[in-house]
């Protein structure tokens, strides 16, 4: 089977005011078709600007990176992004918000707004059709956010860090929310985090990079049972899964450290 | 013994509560008294100093002087010819100059090789103020409509050129990327969030441009007109008729005063998800 997103050799390299820096050195990968994978790392590791280059914001300064097979220059409508910010648009009401989509992909105001609504009963926001984004606490923000890049039925949903500016509580929810939602839609994700257990809560496979220049440590394969929630964070294989992540994450930052105090 | 000792401490803070809320209620009070009375005290003292002697009475007129000046001036028909011919001036050469500054903040703010064309000349005349054209004004056009057009629409056109301008450019590329990861088109990109975004800031523009078309305004009659509200308190100095002058400066600021208001509520529902 051809894989969903497939990622060969990408570095990219940034021009700085201190020459060129490299972001990212050399990642591989690939996802299969309906696949959740997580890529975690540390700030400043690329895993954001993998994400981007994968939607086509940003261009490779070398490899090649296919979706569905065919190489990606530009955002396209089969893949949807959520961000770390909501970005809603403040001047559309949250239905207007997620039918922006399909708009302008040609459907008629009434088919956009007939997938607006499913999707907001979908993501539990009813009463809130009408309102506009300044109104809504930022958990509801990023519902809606989610539900906008799921109109165009995605084949490919990227996020990044999109609860990384909730509390703690907020995105515990929103990780039960999103693993619900994963069941009913067919999207192959690739999520970027720099927390290790959401990660694990949430992915098929964990991508685990490390900075400078960024690449590929190590891929750990999750085989927690499905349908999940974040209460899977109690038991046992989930223990032993994150013990084997922090001990790859922790060899790795010694190194580093070691190496910077012989340099 | 102790439940009375623990008790006493909450009750003290409650009624002190209390008092404190009695006391920002009668402040409140007391201030919008105290703002009722402003305008009638100030009047009422200018009316004592201007009959007490202390001052010439014809250089400093009383305000009932002053508005038998502006009675007489109602009057005598010539009020509402010098209103029309004012409000004329200001509202053409504001709507001309905004909407060439909107057009233009557009085209620079979105098109670099537009702004590289063009900035440089706009920041070099911008901080000119609009009342030195005023002689140059007045060989090109003479003592016509067209050259008080021009100043008024000189004056407005920078202020909403450069907010218009700056909107553009801060639209949040963040709202661009979301657009573009959801098919928007790149040639809808403009209608669809641009100008949105920019909105906000053109608003603002416009409403500061709002007085200063008054400000040009007056240079443009002082210049020289046939008509107009400050024509008219020209034309009374020159008579030593200090009450229409009054008058004339008074009309002037009731009108830039409705003016603002009136934009500050067009520029709430302009911006209609505020």
């Amino acid at each position: 089977m051809q894989p969903a997103i497939q990622v060969a050799n990408l570095s990219i390299v940034f021009d700085t005011n201190r020459g060129q820096v490299i972001a990212v050195d050399r990642v591989s990968f690939d996802v299969a078709p309906g696949e959740f994978v997580c890529i975690v790392g540390p700030s400043g590791c690329g895993k954001s600007t993998v994400l981007n280059t994968i939607a086509g914001l940003e261009v490779p300064f070398e490899g090649d990176i296919l979706v569905e097979g065919a190489p990606v220059f530009s955002p396209r409508a089969d893949v949807g992004m959520v961000f770390q910010q909501p970005h809603l648009f403040p001047w559309k009401s949250v239905r207007r918000n997620i039918a922006h989509g399909p708009r302008m992909l040609g459907k008629s105001r009434t088919e956009a707004n007939a997938i607006a609504d499913d999707l907001i009963a979908m993501v539990g926001l009813k009463r809130f059709a009408d309102a506009y984004p300044n109104t809504l606490s930022g958990g509801m923000q990023q519902r809606v956010a989610i539900a906008r890049a799921l109109a165009n039925q995605p084949r490919v949903l990227l996020m990044d860090e999109p609860f990384g500016a909730l509390d703690a509580q907020t995105r515990a929810v929103m990780q039960d929310n999103l693993l619900a939602l994963r069941d009913r839609i067919k999207a192959t994700i690739v999520f970027v985090t720099h927390d290790i257990d959401e990660a694990i809560v949430l992915a098929d496979r964990v991508l685990i990079m490390s900075a400078g220049p960024g690449h590929i440590l190590r891929e750990v394969a999750v085989k927690l049972p499905r349908p999940r929630s974040s209460s899977v964070m109690l038991e046992p294989a989930y223990l032993a899964l994150k013990k084997d992540c922090l001990d790859v994450i922790r060899a790795e930052g010694l190194r580093a450290f070691n190496q910077s105090d012989a340099s | 013994m102790q439940e009375a000792a623990s008790a006493r401490p909450e009750i003290a803070i409650r009624a002190d509560g209390r008092t404190r809320r009695r006391d920002s209620a009668r402040l409140r009070r007391l201030n919008i008294l105290v703002g009722a009375l402003s305008l009638p005290l100030f009047i009422g003292l200018w009316e004592l100093v201007s009959r007490s002697g202390a001052v010439n009475m014809v250089l400093f007129p009383p305000p009932t002087v002053v508005a038998i000046a502006v009675l007489e001036w109602i009057r005598s028909g010539q009020f509402f010819g010098d209103l029309a011919a004012s409000l004329f001036r200001v509202a053409t050469g504001f709507i001309i100059g905004g909407a060439l500054g909107i057009l233009l903040g557009i085209l620079t703010g979105q098109f670099p090789v537009i702004s590289s064309l063009l900035s440089p000349l706009f920041h070099i005349l911008r901080p000119i103020p609009p009342i030195a054209f005023v002689p140059i004004v007045i060989l090109w056009f003479g003592l016509s409509e067209a050259g008080k057009l021009f100043l008024v629409v000189w004056g407005v056109f920078f202020t909403v050129w450069l907010s218009t301008h700056i909107g553009v450019q801060k639209v949040d590329r963040g709202l661009v990327r979301a657009a573009l990861m959801l098919g928007t088109p790149r040639r809808q990109m403009l209608q669809e969030i641009v100008l949105l975004g920019a909105l906000p800031y053109i608003v603002v523009g416009l409403r500061t441009a709002v007085s200063i078309s008054f400000y040009t305004l007056v240079a443009a009659e002082l210049a020289g007109a046939f008509a107009g509200i400050v024509y008219r308190i020209e034309i009374a100095q020159q008579n030593l008729q200090t009450g229409q002058v009054m008058g004339g400066l008074a009309a002037l600021g009731l009108m830039s005063f409705i003016a603002d208001r009136l934009f500050a509520v067009l520029a709430e529902r302009v911006v209609w998800w505020r």
